[in-house]
């Protein structure tokens, strides 16, 4: 019983904060936005060329489904710091030297994580209901065909976006911007693990499941139907089935059972996370540190070792400052651009440039197409932690009163970390600008050169208005895959997937990174006028 | 030089406020600014290091307003913040270059600076090493040595000692002596011999208000006479600091021997003692204590 009453506490504490903070209101917001866009056609479910008339079980399978893959994506980024606030608020700290259970501390961030998820999964429920009100195609509300996918479907799907954002917070390697990044690609492998493995069960957001289901119907009451079913983001114009009749899934003991499983996996995964935290111990990250023995030695307290012995202080009483040269802070842009270069490449190991310089070279060796497309795509992810950090670095460290009280913020260091930021994206990706300039396509220069301004300022934008590094590297990487890697005209920021449009795109790419660092500028200078 | 600061007040949302119209007129020297934790320290420190702005009132840097041009006193200001961050993959030799830049220092100036810094604050043996390894004592001078970056004008330490052991903290006071000259120094502090050792005007805040302003002398010469030593049983101190203000205890054989604060005499065979600031900063809260329950009474 206590053990529950911990769990309760953690769990009521940590979903309190958060609901006590404006980005869960932008959370509800984006909710209420999914929600808008399902019910105005922007998200559609579709069956061809043609969807399901707005009946119960349509409508609730469809809202269900924009739950369990858009929310459990995005989701992801939203919760995915609840361990992380215990350890920068210290809190963590406090509660390492309490009796409290590893598991019970999980259980307790599990259930918030869950609560959140399901506060969205709630406002995607009554915007079903609103919209088939609404929309009137059919009057017959049927609230077990409607409500019952989120309760199935739905809501295991989010206990293991609950589960996983939490056990990449366990582990150190992938509490940051690779986990992140890794994020993206393990979401897209669940939404696709049932029809790569052909194994129906292997289904967390059951997407499979409403298609098992809604196929036969389609093949029997849309002429000409050839099996597709997508829930698409397009503007296509869609029809409706007349003919299709579908009365929703029909919940039997073994597929209930199946989204228990999900359930229970999903406490499984916090368990096993349980196994790995560190319990907010800081020389558990240190231990796997090259450099342990100097960090020790470091961080031990004074005259606790020889090394303190040898820096023990004699007491002073006169100091040695020689008074700044007149002009001595008149310094120009360059010191500070570098120093900004870099603070933004410090702290990654050899094998990190060494990727880096691989890339480079890749591109200058590959032919052309390559060079500029897989390749270039390649090397401008490779850096995304260091965009990432741009916008954020002082937030994230706490550092804000130090830089913020320095002059001519605004007018020097900002420029400086996004120019910095812009030469790493022309570095990592010279080998394919040298390549198109050689070949004299100036367009694919011209797309090549936005693109270099344009994923910069798209991270400053973000880190400065979120204070966070989460959005950028999660829409980064969305968009990254949309565009540079499935090639989708419009989305590629490189520039090689838009054919004959590559100059139009160029040009609205441009306007975008001005529009991004205007943005950008404007609320670092609310910033810097302080609260 | 001058720092003027002109009837501010701090209101943050919900109405809390955190600073009342708050005077003060500071030259070169060093200022203590004493008073108990959630007196307004903090808040007045990020007012005057252009990081918060006021509600109400304004500060000026000879004579320019700080709300509308922070740069100019931002050029001058050296910030040490009560509690900040580092960041952990740099070293602090690259930490304080990096801060150097920002602030505007060439590199050669920089790269002498900092050297001579890293030694006066005694990380030398260690400066080229990630902050992220290093103790709390250690970052804080690392904290110190970026504010000094600059040769500051205008130098706000809030909290400095925290952290620092005995002989750092000697260290750092008598550092800030030095530095004294020709600038203005505000220390914010609650540890009272701190400010005993190095302010040559101290200014006692608690509730967001200005209580005193004043050299220490002045502060001390309000309580001569008033601190006494009293000896009483163990079981008789609790009734003592009821009655009376009791600024510090040390248990002897012989009974308790009390340090109390009082117009007169609190007992018979009581011996008057030579009155410390910190006898004063107790006897002013207390003062002002009972001022505002009178008040409230009223």
């Amino acid at each position: 019983m206590k053990a529950f009453r911990v769990v309760y506490a953690i769990a009521r504490a940590d979903f309190l904060e958060r609901v006590r903070r404006y980005s869960y209101l932008i959370t509800l917001l984006f909710a209420v936005y999914l929600g808008y866009a399902a019910g105005t056609g922007r998200i559609s479910l579709r069956l061809g060329d043609y969807r399901g008339l707005y009946t119960s079980a349509w409508i609730g399978a469809m809202v269900s489904l924009v739950a369990t893959t858009f929310v459990s994506l995005v989701g992801f980024y939203i919760v995915k710091n609840a361990v992380d606030r215990d350890r920068q608020t210290r809190v963590g700290e406090i509660l390492a030297g309490t009796p409290l259970s590893r598991v019970s501390y999980l259980l307790g961030k599990f259930l918030s994580n869950f609560a959140v998820l399901v506060s969205m999964v709630a406002v995607l429920a009554l915007a079903a209901v609103a919209m088939q009100l609404l929309a009137a195609e059919d009057r017959t509300f049927h609230a077990w065909a409607l409500l019952s996918p989120f309760l199935f479907l739905a809501l295991p799907a989010m206990a293991m976006t609950a589960a996983m954002a939490l056990l990449f917070e366990t582990f150190s390697f992938l509490r940051g911007g690779f986990g992140n990044v890794l994020w993206f690609f393990v979401w897209c492998f669940g939404l696709t693990l049932p029809v790569a493995t052909g194994r129906p069960q292997f289904d967390p957001t059951g997407i499979w499941l409403i298609h098992e289901s809604m196929v036969p119907a389609a093949r029997a009451g849309i002429p000409g139907y050839v099996d597709s079913f997508s829930l698409t983001m397009a503007d296509k114009s869609v029809r409706v089935a007349t003919g299709f009749h579908w009365n929703g899934v029909e919940w039997t003991t073994g597929i209930v059972g199946l989204r228990l499983a999900w359930t229970a996996a999903a406490f499984a995964l916090v368990l096993c996370g349980a196994w790995f935290f560190d319990r907010f111990d800081p020389a558990s990250v240190r231990r796997r540190s090259r450099a342990r023995p100097r960090l020790r030695e470091a961080a031990a307290p004074a005259g606790a070792g020889p090394e303190s012995a040898k820096a023990r202080p004699h007491v002073v009483t006169s100091t040695h400052l020689t008074p700044l040269a007149s002009g001595a802070l008149q310094a120009g842009a360059w010191p500070l651009l570098v120093a900004e270069l870099k603070l933004a490449l410090k702290g990654y190991r050899w094998w990190w440039y060494a990727v880096a310089g691989g890339l480079l070279i890749a591109q200058f060796a590959a032919p052309l197409d390559v060079s500029r497309g897989p390749l270039l795509a390649a090397a401008w992810i490779w850096p995304i932690l260091v965009w990432s950090a741009l916008g954020t670095r002082e937030a994230r460290f706490g550092a804000e009163q130090l830089v913020f009280s320095c002059p001519r913020i605004l007018r020097r260091q900002f420029p400086a970390a996004w120019i910095a930021g812009v030469l790493v994206a022309a570095l990592t990706g010279l080998g394919a600008a040298v390549r198109l300039a050689l070949a004299g396509q100036r367009a694919g220069l011209m797309a090549w050169a936005v693109g270099v301004l344009f994923i910069p300022s798209l991270a400053l934008a973000l880190g400065v208005w979120s204070g966070t590094s989460k959005f950028f590297e999660g829409l980064y990487t969305v968009l990254w895959y949309v565009g540079p890697i499935n090639r989708a005209p419009g989305f590629d920021f490189t520039g090689s997937a838009n054919g004959p449009q590559a100059g139009r795109f160029a040009l609205l790419y441009l306007c975008v990174a001005a529009t991004l660092v205007a943005a950008a500028l404007l609320r670092r200078a609310r910033q810097l006028q302080g609260t | 030089m001058k720092l003027e600061i002109e009837n501010v007040s701090k209101t943050y949302r919900g109405n809390v406020e955190a600073l009342r119209s708050f005077r003060l007129e500071l030259g070169p020297g060093v200022l203590g600014l004493l008073g108990p934790n959630g007196a307004g320290k903090s808040t007045l420190m990020r007012i005057l290091a252009t990081i918060t702005r006021p509600t109400a009132g304004r500060v000026l840097w000879n004579g320019t307003d700080i709300k509308h041009d922070p740069d100019t006193l931002r050029a001058v200001l050296g910030y040490l913040p009560q509690d900040f961050g580092i960041y952990p993959n740099l070293s602090a030799l690259e930490f304080l270059g990096y801060l150097a830049a920002v602030k505007g220092l060439d590199a050669a100036g920089a790269r002498k600076r900092i050297g001579e810094l890293v030694e006066l604050v005694n990380l030398a043996e260690v400066a080229r090493r990630p902050l992220g390894g290093f103790s709390g004592g250690m970052r804080q001078r690392v904290g110190i040595a970026q504010a000094l970056l600059n040769d500051p004008q205008l130098l706000i330490v809030d909290e400095p000692t925290a952290g620092l052991d005995p002989e750092e903290r000697v260290r750092f006071r008598n550092l800030l002596s030095e530095l004294s000259g020709e600038r203005i120094v505000i220390l914010s502090t609650h540890i009272v011999s701190d400010v005993e050792a190095v302010a040559a005007d101290i200014a006692l805040i608690a509730q967001g208000e200005l209580v005193v302003h004043g050299f220490p002398e002045a502060l001390l010469a309000g309580v001569n006479g008033k601190v006494w030593e009293v000896v009483v049983p163990s079981g008789e101190l609790a009734a003592l600091q009821q009655r009376h203000l009791v600024s510090s205890t040390a248990h002897r054989s012989d009974g308790v021997h009390a340090r109390v604060v009082a117009d007169a005499a609190p007992r018979p065979g009581a011996r008057a003692l030579e009155p410390t600031l910190e006898d004063a900063y107790l006897a002013a809260l207390a003062a002002r204590r009972n001022g505002a329950a009178a008040e409230a009474a009223v």
